[in-house]
């Protein structure tokens, strides 16, 4: 006889927010006439997302969640910690103005990034009538729901099976909706196909892993391998099973070398997505990475700290030097993203087995606030169009500041806070894991992260440049002026999108002391 | 202090709105900010001399121990007053320099305010990471400074470049700050000087450290940004690149030397680069024609003394640096400001085209004289009283090392004699009359507020020599913090009486003057010896090597292609994970080849199946040959003795290869894709390599197998809880039977998804039975119910035949597997599978139209069928008052039949077979039926009613 599990619907009420509207929205999509499907689907992913996230805070706020309250539930499936419940509220958080870009309905002449009917064939007489019409594929919203209720699902997972279950109710909905562009659809579908043939060999990865883990340990539960690990930790069944699920974590979090499907997908994918894929499946894949380096096989950081301090290294390099000669914007920005998964796992390093971990907290910190300032840089690109949909080409953008100053002044806010200068969340961020990296003895690292981090503010920084300093697209030196690209005005929701995500990279870089704090107090797992 | 830096903040944001209000007249109430600041920092004189300190501390981000701490000691002081008087003065200047309409003056004002700020911000700082914010600062505004309007492409490399550089410097300073932070255990810049650590972790933090101040003050090797920064206006040259940017570098180093100068490496690096680029600056400064670039290489020889001094680390020079410092921000500012208004009135900064202007414009020849005058080390001028007291000092040996004061000596000599020399040359190209050349015309004479600021900055230099005991108390304030010196400390006075660094001066001033006047022969002496390689070039070489670097790379890794970023991927996971199973994986302790032979020789077939599929182009003989595979591996499992999973398996390697067919029927025959023989060997290696690895995991795991596996009482309990003899059935249906209801389910999602691909309107195409009237039409015989619909070019009698024969007789068998599978192998599953294989039969013989008549239902309606009857099972059970899906056995005897014994799971096992037919149907519905449909009636999708398509 199986006993049902208690389950803590305090604890739950964040997932089963997100979890229920995306239920609703597939109810909503079979049954609701076509005109009201999208404003209903909407309020529906809002009310999912910023449900989340205020029962979330709620949730931080009622209990001790670092302390004596620090708890599992559903049959210890999941945790219900700090560290966890921090994570949950910024995917949360992320997500709804991931939601709130996705429904912008002003800036593409068709109303909307994505396409009208997913199945018709790219290019066909269909699709040619289709890409006008005001139609949209209104099933991205129950998707993205799930998925970002499958990150909450992730970053909380106190078992391996349930961290494996979450990671493909996360990805599945990815994989579809990066192929749902309005336009260049051919170049989005294939971004798909990558992303779900790769991923799919990513997650085959992770269940070897997990099942190589459980020969070993006899349990998928993250605290028995945690015992298991200090009594046997050079086991080699147990290294080669962390070796395998780190493949599968660092893929989804776009960790060199596992990450070379990131250009090709955050180029494919329609804008909104990339944004989304960028900040929630980022917080997501660090915060799984964090649990399982730090709650699991924390008792034997020595198995894993050689490797990960490797893999930082390659990812730091390979995203700042490659990022070099990117000419695309949306590329640009997948190799620094790149760079960024680099840069955490600098934070990543600054473990501390006896507790308090600066590492963690700094990780939680930058996760935040990478994951706003990125948000908004991809925000800015929706609003960059010419006749062929968004101009993400780099010659695109110059002289834009001349066209657009506000525009460009948001984007060097956010461009500086991705380069790490001070007073914006990016400093704050780079500042935290760094020091945490060089607290733990790791300055060697930190040394390369700078240098990198040089690297890397010298493509963001010619971006700025060339919007401050060139002449305006478009016009030539004999004075012919052909047609550049438009800066499109944004919509009620991308503007709140673009109001919050500036507002926090500029609060996060200049009092930054309050949510560092708040952290810092989060920074707990429940062992 | 905080208020004065808000206040230069504020003023910097309402910048842009002063000018568009008052135009160019703005920069008079800018200048006020820091003149305010000025007057404060003077203010604060007296209480600094008694030696008390002015500090504020702010809380900032506790966190970090990040705080605000802000102090005014001697040397912050002294720099604060540079930093806001020269500040100030550039500002009223600004006010004339600009034409009054001048695009982009807001944004001008607002960053040169807010640069001022920041440097204010920075030599006031206490904590080693307010520090470095405000130096960061400072490079970004200095690089929005020097891009300027950025019209042109040397202004925005230049730009680009001096920001690089100041920021890899940067970067690398923080984390040197944060490791010398460590180390002292404390952040406060006044607390590491007094207390620093030690230890391997210190010195490397120093080093970095002084990276920072190297980039920033322009040493060799990184001095060439300086010179190519003078692209900006000239009042931001006189500014960043004269009194306060370059002075940074010399700031920080002033400000550690007492505390770290015995730090190892400190004095070898800062003395070394510190004489080395005042005799390159010196040297480059000789064969420029461009006033302003004379000026530029001028500024990185002095910064070389003034890094000499200042991080000698020993109190005389210490003493001689700060006076230096302060005198070289007077003059350097005042001949900036000069070429200015030179360019100002003239249009050109060419010495060879400037001719006579000494007398045109005799103020300023005057003002810029004075200058000078304190550049070169004349006397009475400030900048003779610091030089004066640098050569006493290393001449009395006023460093740790007497060798290194003597070589230390010897390079400031010849340094201030090429710096006389360019000096003299400056002068002469500004101002003198040349007999080669027509004077030059003054297109519009200075304005009084023009000249104010040089006339005042060359005032003061020239006041403050003579004056200059009056400074002695500050800067021996300061002095006197640095740990060593000599016993006898000699004031700061102009006069000293005839000692040797009299001679010295006099010395380096004839040197100087001899250089200038055989200046054609020095000129083409440095011509021919001017080698190919510069330091710029190298950095531009290093630039466009990496740019390259990464073309290279981002080329042979991103190509977009699938199998390069799978390649990838794996080649890791061999690489990591796998080193670890070579090295140190437990092999389990027997190998045995084979039980049989014939499985080695199933084994053979497998493999050269495989090795075939890599070489073979058409794409469905590869289909096939991976079918080869699957039926081997069936084979295997028939040997093993596992009969119920070779069924299953021949079945389901059946189906898939019929799926295959019917989608490959849509793409081109052969695989257009050709590799290059390396390329697929690469990839062979890799794919053999990963197979190898995965079988190796599997082997490993295996052998440490020490528990006993659970499937070891399945037998028992198979047969007693689930009332069959085939295990593999009944842990299907009653063992896991909740997997499996979960895995049924899945197929039906899956079956779904597959159909509304293909069917865009509804789930499933309406089923297409064969028109009656149309069947009659046709008279010939046929063997199938709508076989007469085919194309009879396509139709095989032979097939048709077979399949009339074996239709009914297939099913009927699908029926026994599904009932017998309890007990003998067979099952839900294997039935489910047959039942599929004997429609496509039909499929296969007579067409759509006899796919139609074979099944006339729709596929959903199997599916949930199938999933009802699963599902019934396990509510029924719960509703009999037993657990869901638990297993009932009734027992019974009827007439004619003779016992029967009715497991009720069979009704479970009845909907895995209605979901299996369901899928199948669905598979064929779709990708066969539907595209024929498609392909028939040339449209690509259903129409509503009264929809149109344009074509």
């Amino acid at each position: 006889m199986i006993e049902a599990p208690d389950l803590d619907y305090a604890a739950l009420a964040p997932l089963l927010f997100l979890f229920g509207a995306a239920c609703i929205g597939v109810l909503v999509e079979a049954f609701a006439p076509r005109e009201v499907r999208h404003p209903a689907q909407v309020a529906l992913a809002l009310v999912g997302t910023v449900g989340g996230l205020v029962s979330a805070v709620l949730l931080a706020a009622g209990r001790d969640l670092t302390g004596a309250e620090a708890d599992v539930t559903a049959g210890s499936a999941l945790a219900v910690d700090g560290a966890g419940v921090f994570l949950q509220a910024t995917i949360a958080g992320l997500g709804a103005l991931s939601v709130l870009l996705f429904a912008e309905r002003g800036l593409d002449p068709a109303r909307s990034s994505f396409v009208a009917s997913a199945a018709v064939p790219a290019g066909s007489v269909r699709d040619r009538e289709l890409l006008t019409a005001h139609r949209v594929q209104t099933e991205v919203y129950p998707l993205a729901t799930f998925a970002i209720g499958g990150m909450m699902l992730f970053v909380a997972a106190n078992d391996l099976l349930v961290m494996f279950i979450a990671l493909e109710v996360l990805s599945l909905p990815l994989y579809l909706i990066s192929g749902l562009a309005r336009r260049r659809r051919l170049l989005s579908q294939e971004a798909a196909v990558k992303y779900f043939l790769l991923g799919a060999f990513a997650s085959a990865f992770f269940l070897y892993g997990l099942a190589l883990v459980y020969g070993a340990v006899g349990s998928v539960r993250l605290s028995t391998i945690s015992e298991a690990v200090a009594t046997d930790g050079g086991d080699v069944l147990l290294v080669l099973g962390l070796a395998l699920l780190l493949v599968g974590l660092m893929f989804k979090a776009s960790v060199a070398p596992f990450h070379t499907w990131t250009p090709d997908v955050y180029q494919g994918a329609p804008t909104p997505v990339t944004a989304f894929m960028a900040a929630c499946t980022k917080v997501a894949a660090f915060g799984a990475i964090l649990r399982l380096l730090y709650v699991a096989f924390g008792t034997d950081e020595w198995t894993w700290r050689p490797l990960v301090y490797g893999i930082a290294i390659v990812s730091m390099i390979v995203g700042a030097v490659l990022g070099l000669t990117q000419t695309d914007l949306k590329r640009m920005l997948a190799y620094s993203s790149i760079a960024h998964a680099g840069f955490l796992l600098t934070g990543v390093i600054g473990f501390d087995a006896t507790g308090d971990s600066p590492g963690l907290s700094a990780t939680l910190f930058y996760l935040l606030a990478y994951g706003l300032t990125t948000l908004g840089a991809f925000a800015v690109l929706t609003m960059v169009r010419d006749g062929d949909g968004e101009a993400t080409h780099l010659s695109s953008w110059a002289g834009l500041a001349r066209r657009s100053p506000v525009l460009a002044a948001v984007m060097t806010l956010f461009l500086l806070a991705l380069a790490g200068i001070p007073l914006t969340s990016g400093f704050t961020g780079k500042f935290a894991v760094f020091r945490a990296a060089i607290d733990d003895g790791a300055w060697p690292l930190a040394v390369v992260a700078l240098l990198t981090s040089a690297v890397a503010a010298f493509f963001y920084l010619r971006v700025v440049v060339l919007m401050y300093f060139s002449e305006p697209a478009g016009s030539t030196g004999s004075g012919a002026v052909t047609e550049g690209p438009t800066v499109g005005v944004p919509g009620l929701p991308t503007t709140i999108v673009l109001a919050v995500t500036a507002a926090a990279t500029v609060v996060l870089g200049v009092v930054p002391g309050s949510v560092l704090d708040l952290a810092g107090e989060a920074a707990r797992f429940v062992g | 202090m905080l208020v004065l830096l808000l206040l230069h903040l504020v003023a910097a944001l309402l910048a842009p709105v002063l000018v568009r209000w008052w135009g160019r007249q703005a920069f008079l109430a800018l200048a006020l900010v820091p003149a305010a600041a000025f007057a404060w920092t003077l203010a604060q004189l007296s209480a600094v001399l008694d030696g008390r300190e002015v500090s504020e501390t702010v809380e900032w981000i506790p966190a970090l121990d990040l705080q605000i701490a802000l102090r005014l000691d001697a040397l912050a002081l002294l720099f604060a007053a540079v930093v806001t008087g020269v500040g100030a003065l550039v500002l009223l200047y600004c006010a004339r320099y600009f034409a009054p309409d001048e695009e982009g003056t807001g944004r001008f004002a607002g960053t040169l305010t807010a640069f001022a700020g920041s440097m204010l911000g920075l030599v006031v700082a206490d904590d080693l990471l307010l520090l470095y914010v405000f130096w960061e600062l400072t490079t970004v505004f200095s690089f929005l400074l020097i891009g300027g309007a950025g019209g042109r492409l040397a202004a925005r490399r230049a730009a680009t470049q001096a920001l690089v550089l100041t920021t890899a410097g940067g970067l690398a300073m923080l984390v040197g700050l944060i490791m010398v932070g460590q180390a002292s255990g404390s952040f406060l810049l006044s607390e590491v000087v007094a207390d620093p650590g030690s230890g391997t972790v210190m010195t490397a933090g120093t080093v970095l450290v002084l990276m920072g101040a190297i980039t920033k003050s322009a040493m060799v090797p990184f001095h060439f940004w300086l010179p190519a920064a003078m692209e900006a206006p000239t009042p931001v040259s006189a500014y960043l690149h004269a009194a306060a940017m370059v002075k940074a570098g010399i700031y920080l180093v002033a400000r550690l030397a007492p505390g770290l100068a015995d730090v190892p490496g400190w004095r070898p690096l800062v003395l070394g680069l510190g004489v080395a680029t005042m005799l390159v600056g010196g040297y480059r400064a000789l064969r420029q024609t461009d006033l302003k670039l004379l000026l530029a290489f001028g500024t990185v020889s002095q910064l070389g003394f003034l890094m000499t001094l200042v991080g000698g680390g020993s109190r005389e020079l210490a003493a001689a640096g700060v006076t230096m410092t302060l005198a070289h921000a007077l003059f350097k500012s005042t001949l900036f400001l000069t070429v200015g208004v030179v360019d100002h009135a003239t249009g050109t900064r060419d010495l060879r085209r400037l001719s006579g202007l000494g007398r045109r414009l005799p103020v300023l020849a005057a003002v810029g004289c004075l200058a000078a005058a304190s550049m070169a080390g004349l006397p009475p001028l400030l900048g003779f009283v610091g030089k004066e007291a640098a050569f006493t000092a290393l001449w009395d040996g006023g460093l740790p090392d007497r060798t290194a004061a003597t070589v230390v000596l010897v390079g400031l000599v010849v340094g201030s004699a090429l710096t006389a020399a360019y000096t003299a040359r400056f002068v002469w190209g500004a101002f003198a009359r040349k007999p080669d050349c027509a004077d030059t015309e003054v297109a519009h004479a200075p304005e009084p507020l023009f000249l104010a600021a040089p006339v005042v900055l060359a005032t003061a230099g020239l006041l403050a020599g003579p004056f200059s005991p009056l400074l002695a108390p500050l800067v021996a304030e300061y002095a006197e913090t640095v740990p060593f010196g000599l016993p006898e400390v000699e004031d700061l006075a102009l006069w000293h009486g005839w000692k040797p660094a009299l001679a010295l001066s006099l010395l380096t001033v004839l040197a100087g003057g001899a250089l200038f006047a055989v200046r054609a022969r020095v000129s083409r002496t440095q011509r021919r010896l001017a080698v190919g390689a510069s330091a710029d070039e190298g950095y531009w070489n290093v630039i466009q090597g990496l740019d390259r670097l990464s073309v290279l790379v981002t080329g042979t890794t991103q190509r977009g292609s699938l199998p390069a970023y799978l390649g990838t991927i794996l080649v890791v996971v061999l690489a990591l994970p796998g080193t670890v199973l070579l090295t140190r994986a437990p092999w389990p302790g027997e190998w045995r080849a084979w039980d049989t032979p014939v499985q080695a020789m199933v084994g053979v077939v497998v493999v050269t199946a495989a090795a075939l599929s890599l070489r073979i182009r058409q794409r469905l003989s590869a289909v096939l040959v991976v079918g080869v595979t699957g039926y081997g591996t069936a084979v295997l499992f028939a040997l093993q003795g596992a009969p119920d999973l070779a069924l299953t398996q021949f079945l389901v390697e059946t189906l898939t290869l019929v799926v295959f067919v019917l989608v490959l029927r849509k793409l081109p025959k052969d695989i257009g894709e050709r590799h290059r023989p390396r390329e697929r060997a690469v990839r062979g290696v890799i794919a053999v390599a990963v197979g190898a690895f995965m079988g190796a995991v599997g082997a490993v795991a295996l052998g440490a197998r020490t528990a006993t596996p659970v499937s070891a009482d399945y037998p028992e309990e198979a047969y007693d809880f689930g009332g069959g003899k085939n295990i593999v059935n009944v842990t299907l249906v009653d063992i896991r039977a909740w997997d499996t209801l979960g895995e049924i389910s899945l197929l039906v999602v899956a079956a779904t998804g597959v159909a509304s691909l293909v069917f865009l309107r509804s789930r499933t195409g309406g089923v297409d039975r064969a028109e009656r009237t149309r069947l009659t039409e046709v008279d010939r015989p046929s063997w199938l119910a709508a076989g007469a619909t085919m194309d009879p070019a396509r139709r095989s009698v032979v097939l048709e035949v077979i399949t009339r024969i074996l239709f009914h007789t297939i099913l009927v068998f699908s029926v026994y597997l599904l009932f017998s599978g309890h007990n003998d192998p067979g099952g839900g599953f294997a039935g489910g599978l047959v039942a599929g294989l004997a429609l496509v039969l039909r499929y296969l013989a007579g067409g759509r139209y006899e796919l139609g008549e074979a099944a006339p239902v729709a596929p959903g309606v199997l599916l949930g069928a199938g999933l009802l009857f699963a599902g019934g099972t396990g509510v029924g059970g719960l509703v009999l008052g037993a657990e869901v899906l638990q297993t009932a056995i009734l027992e019974t005897t009827l007439p004619v039949l003779g016992d029967v014994k009715l497991v009720t799971s069979l009704f479970f096992d009845m909907g895995v077979y209605l979901i299996v037919v369901g899928l199948v149907l669905d598979v064929l519905r779709s990708l066969g039926a539907e595209l024929d449909r498609q392909e028939d009636e040339d449209d690509p999708i259903e129409l509503n009613e009264g929809e149109m398509v344009v074509r």
